[in-house]
């Protein structure tokens, strides 16, 4: 029981990570913009983040610092791509190398080589009074304040774009753009603000790799989380509630591939750690049938 | 009136290259000034590092190999609008398997003339079969090849992992996971400091470019990239075309991965196929997106991008400037050059 307890704690921190960046990636994909620069995103506000939390001794202020460079990264991504109608895949792709690049630039200019890593300040944890006594229930619910907003936030994202008129607008732009700019909707700025506010809780998510899972600063630090958000935001078929459990599923298959590459002896290691990769393809085939996508993601609108 | 159009041509390329240059130049110097460098020392280490010693153009014709082919990787899926993310993981596999088939095959004795080329198809084969992978899945089962080739990246990477430990390759003097030597009649020499792999690579870029031009297949994966409804009405099988366009990308990173294994290194080290720190893969993107996808300008452009990592090695070396610098540089550069071609070029991306 202690052990189960203890494995879905782990299990859901790694969700964290895994639904707040698809959740950030399918809020914008309503409207209409793929995000695929998730990962740079994520490096980019996992360093920013981590330096804020160290020089201030504030874990807050280090996600605010993670969210704030993921919105500056979706402001250049909606701003190009609104303006000149560039490729989003494009630039995508060009945001995750500037960000894997300007994180590592960030460290070595600030922190630079020391002897012993430097670390981040606790999480505040919410303990539930009672619920928190629990078995396995713990597990669920005694976590640090970023595991409650993910959960806000996934709920209320969910609430926003299935029982508001503004959600129900905002899924029109990524259906039909052109049927929503009849009605008065404008397009573009609400491209802009969702872009912004997905590329924030990826920054979020980034600045959790850092600040609370591993408190310290490595080069290439998501390896490939970004990218498989992406993967769970499409297998999802942009759904909030399904994000959750996609970051659900992978975060149990990286913790018991990681967990079996330790005991097993005669099955190669590495063959486990491809595993959670291999598994997004895999799945994206079996779930072939039940994906959707919102009708014009990925294309660019303009008037004329 | 073909003049009208052969100048305009001219003038919008040297528009959108010219720019580039001076793009180039000016975001980096940017960067170094706000770092605190000098910037005129700097902008000079940058571009005649290559040109200066023996060394330094040796070094330059080293990098601009992999990175022709991890941008050929990119271009070709590209020319159907199809993204290769995985040009790094295709290289990765290349290398690993030619490495262990070469290793295999060591106590048979086979003469360079069976064993190089022998070889040469192993690579090409393991990076067309391993792109392949993302191709079928894009036919079959509409999978997107951003996600399935970032996957499959991963994928590699374990792979050579294993490949580059396990006991029956492992050199067992080295910490680091690497293999033993391939037997010498498999490797290839240097020839005043340049990569005997420089010939081949010329012949490659040849045949590129008559496959593109000159065939059947060249034409249809142009013609599936320009308009996909009027090839499908022309009788063009789109999942094949997909799945070959893939094979063939695949292919050639493999075969630049290979090259690696046998005339650079001489055996499969871990973390092979970067160039201070960075895959090729991802210089291979941007160098693709400069170029366009044009498989003619591509050995230029892979030749400038190289003159540029160089200089970063040196500037990093000399200067104490840190390479992300000139990385970070690079990516805002072609996003500029992408908006450029956007605004003024004809059918931009």
């Amino acid at each position: 029981m202690e052990f189960i307890t203890t494995f879905l704690h782990t299990v859901i921190v790694y969700t964290t990570v895994y639904t707040l960046a698809s959740v950030g990636i399918l809020i914008s994909g309503r409207a209409g913009i793929f995000n695929v620069a998730g990962e740079g995103i994520m490096l980019a506000a996992a360093s920013a983040g981590f330096l804020v939390s160290f020089f201030s001794g504030n874990a807050l202020l280090g996600f605010l610092a993670g969210a704030l460079m993921g919105g500056i990264f979706g402001l250049i991504l909606a701003f190009i791509h609104e303006k000149f109608k560039v490729n989003q895949f494009i630039l995508g792709i060009c945001l995750v190398i500037f960000g894997s690049g300007l994180s590592d630039l960030l460290y070595k200019l600030i922190i630079g080589v020391r002897l012993s890593a430097p670390m981040a300040p606790d999480t505040p944890a919410i303990c539930i009074p009672f619920l928190s006594k629990i078995p396995i229930i713990s597990g669920i619910l005694n976590q640090d304040v970023i595991v409650y907003f993910m959960y806000a936030v996934t709920a209320l994202s969910w609430w926003f774009f299935y029982k508001t008129k503004m959600g129900l607008e905002t899924r029109a732009i990524g259906e039909n753009p052109k049927a929503a700019d009849v009605v008065g909707i404008n397009v573009s700025r609400r491209r802009y603000l969702a872009t912004i506010i997905g590329s924030a809780l990826i920054g979020v998510s980034g600045a959790y790799l850092t600040i609370a899972i591993t408190k310290t600063y490595s080069p290439d630090i998501a390896a490939g989380r970004g990218f498989m958000a992406v993967g769970i935001a499409i297998f999802a078929s942009w759904k909030p509630h399904r994000a959750i459990l996609g970051g659900f599923i992978f975060a149990l298959i990286e913790l018991i591939a990681f967990q079996l590459q330790m005991i097993s002896y005669s099955i190669p290691y590495q063959f486990f750690l491809m595993l959670p990769f291999l598994s997004v393809i895999i799945l994206m085939i079996i779930y072939k049938k039940n994906i959707e996508f919102p009708a014009s993601v990925g294309n660019p609108y303009s008037r004329e | 009136m073909k003049d009208n159009k052969l100048i305009n041509q001219i003038l919008r390329g040297l528009l959108i290259y010219g720019s580039a240059v001076v793009l180039a130049l000016g975001v980096t110097s940017i960067f170094v000034a706000c770092l605190g460098y000098d910037v005129s020392d700097a902008l000079s280490t940058l571009l005649t590092t290559s040109f200066k010693s023996s060394f330094g153009f040796s070094e330059t014709i080293k990098k601009t190999i992999p990175l022709l082919f991890a941008t050929y990787a990119f271009t070709i899926p590209f020319m159907i609008k199809f993204f290769n993310i995985g040009g790094w993981g295709q290289m990765l596999m290349g290398g690993c398997v030619t490495a262990a088939v070469g290793l295999s095959l060591a106590s048979l004795g086979l003469p360079p003339v069976v064993m190089v080329p022998l070889l040469l198809v192993v690579g090409m084969l393991a990076g067309g079969c391993f792109a392949l992978l993302a191709g079928f899945a894009k036919a079959k089962y509409d999978v997107n090849p951003i996600i399935s080739t970032i996957m499959l990246n991963f994928v590699a990477y374990q792979f050579v992992n294993f490949i580059a430990t396990s006991s029956l390759y492992k050199d067992p003097l080295e910490g680091h996971p690497i293999t033993r030597y391939l037997p010498s009649s498999a490797t290839l020499g240097f020839m005043g400091g340049v990569p005997v792999s420089i010939f081949l690579s010329l012949i490659v870029i040849v045949l590129v470019y008559l496959m593109m031009k000159k065939t059947k297949l060249g034409f249809e994966i142009t013609a599936v990239g320009y308009n996909l409804k009027a090839s499908k009405t022309y009788g063009i099988d789109f999942s094949k075309t997909i799945m070959l366009a893939f094979f063939i990308g695949g292919a050639l990173a493999g075969l630049g991965g290979c090259l690696e294994v046998l005339n650079i290194h001489g055996r499969l080290i871990e973390g092979f196929a970067k160039t201070s720190g960075a895959q090729y893969g991802i210089f291979g993107i941007l160098t693709s997106l400069v170029v366009a996808g044009n498989p003619l300008a591509a050995p230029i452009a892979a030749f400038f991008m190289s003159v540029l990592l160089v200089g970063a090695d040196s500037l990093q070396r000399t200067m104490q400037i840190p390479v992300e610098v000139v990385f970070l540089s690079q990516a805002i550069i072609v996003m500029f050059v992408v908006i450029i071609r956007k605004r003024f070029g004809k059918g931009g991306i």
